[in-house]
């Protein structure tokens, strides 16, 4: 581009365009910022409305993968598989339901305190129902799959199952901090028995220093016995 | 709904031989699942009802019942001879056998009869003045038993303050006196707490 100007206006030219950019920064911005809150609300309620509950339910993929293995490479039938498995898969699949259904049931309480105080939309109670109705339907086709008898014990089953897993993994967790406790008090009880060696110490070092008078004398042997019981009773707690 | 018709096929295969379901993907959670899978399987296996399925959670066995009982009171027995160590063995015998209770049967069973094993042998373990080992299973025992539990509740304090870890001591003493508020121990060991942490003057709990 050629400047019908001379350099002096040129400059002048360039220092203007400097001086309208500044002064546009802030429209631009505006801009941006509008733009871009509509694109992330936009991707984040589609992708809310989307987005299940629930992970994948493994249990249940599992079992059907089960019930519909594929022949393997260079066989013509697939392979039988005992049907004691399938009943374990069909009960592992039961309980994964009863976690879901309680996992509902106690957010829904929550829930419901939210939408009393209004603080929670409507259509996210309509997600937890949609949910809800969900599991609902899967157990009845987890009790269509039962052999006869069972559809009236299996969740009786699940249930206990998971309650005591979840009773076991809190136990669990618990005796997991043991090792950490005992390491802990290990190195505190070290630290005392070291604090009372040195006080020991140093009211011997006194005791030989300033023994000259009779009342500095008196006062160590009275304090060393003192301080050699409770050493000694902290030795006992081990 | 189109959830309800359709699943993901994962690769698995059985094991002709041992019977266990395997796959060939790397999914962590996969092979956690078909590890809980396979382990159900093999205490269905068990079972000597028709067609392997778990029976009703009630009735229950009452073997298993009986032989916890027998250990609890033989430990009960040593830990007044003083024999502690040895009382500790067979609660933890106990626990042992409370615990390796098919996942199917009563989890309130395995609460009732976990919470007093877990709460005897802290006893024993304060005796030997063993503070963590004592502290961590009267914590099991409140967990399995949160009310209805008193001398839980106090253990767990008391070996908390032995440690001198105070402030978790009187912290988790208010937390027990919420849920058994009529407990004199409990309350005279808070007490004790918090005149140690020097607090104890003007804020008296109200039992």
């Amino acid at each position: 581009m050629v400047l019908p100007f001379s350099s002096y206006a040129g400059a002048k030219i360039c220092n203007m365009f400097e001086i309208d950019w500044m002064s546009l920064a802030l429209p631009f911005a505006y801009i941006t910022v509008l733009g871009g809150s509509l694109y992330t609300f936009s991707t984040v309620y589609r992708k809310r409305k989307a987005e299940p509950w629930f992970p994948p339910h493994l249990q249940r993929n599992v079992y059907l993968s089960l019930l519909h293995m594929q022949p393997e490479a260079g066989q013509e039938k697939a392979p039988k598989i005992p049907d004691s498995i399938i009943r374990a898969a069909l009960l592992r699949r039961a309980v994964e339901n009863i976690r879901r259904i309680i996992q509902i049931r106690t957010s829904k309480q929550a829930l419901n305190t939210l939408l009393q105080k209004g603080s929670v939309g409507e259509d996210l109670n309509q997600r937890f129902l949609a949910a809800e109705r969900e599991i609902e339907e899967e157990l009845r086709d987890v009790a269509n799959a039962l052999s006869p008898g069972w559809g009236q014990t299996i969740f009786q089953s699940a249930n206990e199952i998971a309650a005591n897993t979840v009773l076991r993994t809190r136990l669990e967790e618990i005796e997991g901090r043991l090792e950490a406790d005992k390491q802990w008090w290990e190195k505190r009880r070290e630290t005392i028995k070291e604090d009372f060696m040195k006080e020991l110490d140093e009211d011997s070092a006194k005791g030989s220093a300033k023994a000259v008078s009779d009342e500095e004398a008196v006062h160590v042997e009275l304090s060393s016995p003192a301080a050699t019981l409770s050493k000694k009773k902290k030795k006992g707690k081990n | 709904m189109s959830d309800l018709d359709t699943f993901t096929l994962l690769p698995l295969q059985v094991d002709p031989q041992s019977k266990a379901v395997e796959t060939t993907s790397s999914s962590k959670s996969l092979q956690t699942e078909l590890a809980a899978l396979n382990a159900l399987h093999r205490s269905l296996l068990n079972l000597e009802t028709p067609h392997n399925i778990p029976p009703p959670p009630i009735p229950v066995n009452p073997k298993r019942s009986a032989n916890i009982n027998k250990l609890r009171e033989n430990a009960n027995t040593e830990h007044r001879k003083g024999k502690y160590a040895d009382a500790v063995k067979l609660y933890t015998l106990g626990i042992q056998m409370a615990l390796s209770r098919p996942l199917w049967e009563p989890q309130g069973l395995v609460r009732e009869e976990v919470a007093g094993l877990y709460a005897n042998r802290a006893q024993s373990y304060m005796a030997l003045q063993q503070w963590p080992e004592g502290s961590i299973d009267a914590e099991m025992s409140v967990e399995t038993k949160r009310t209805g539990n008193a001398k839980a509740w106090w253990r767990r304090g008391k070996c908390l303050l032995e440690m001198g870890r105070v402030e978790e001591a009187r912290d988790w003493c208010r937390k027990g006196l919420e849920m058994e508020s009529n407990e004199a121990e409990l309350a005279a060991l808070l007490k004790d707490i918090e005149a140690k942490l020097g607090k104890g003057k003007g804020e008296g709990e109200d039992e």
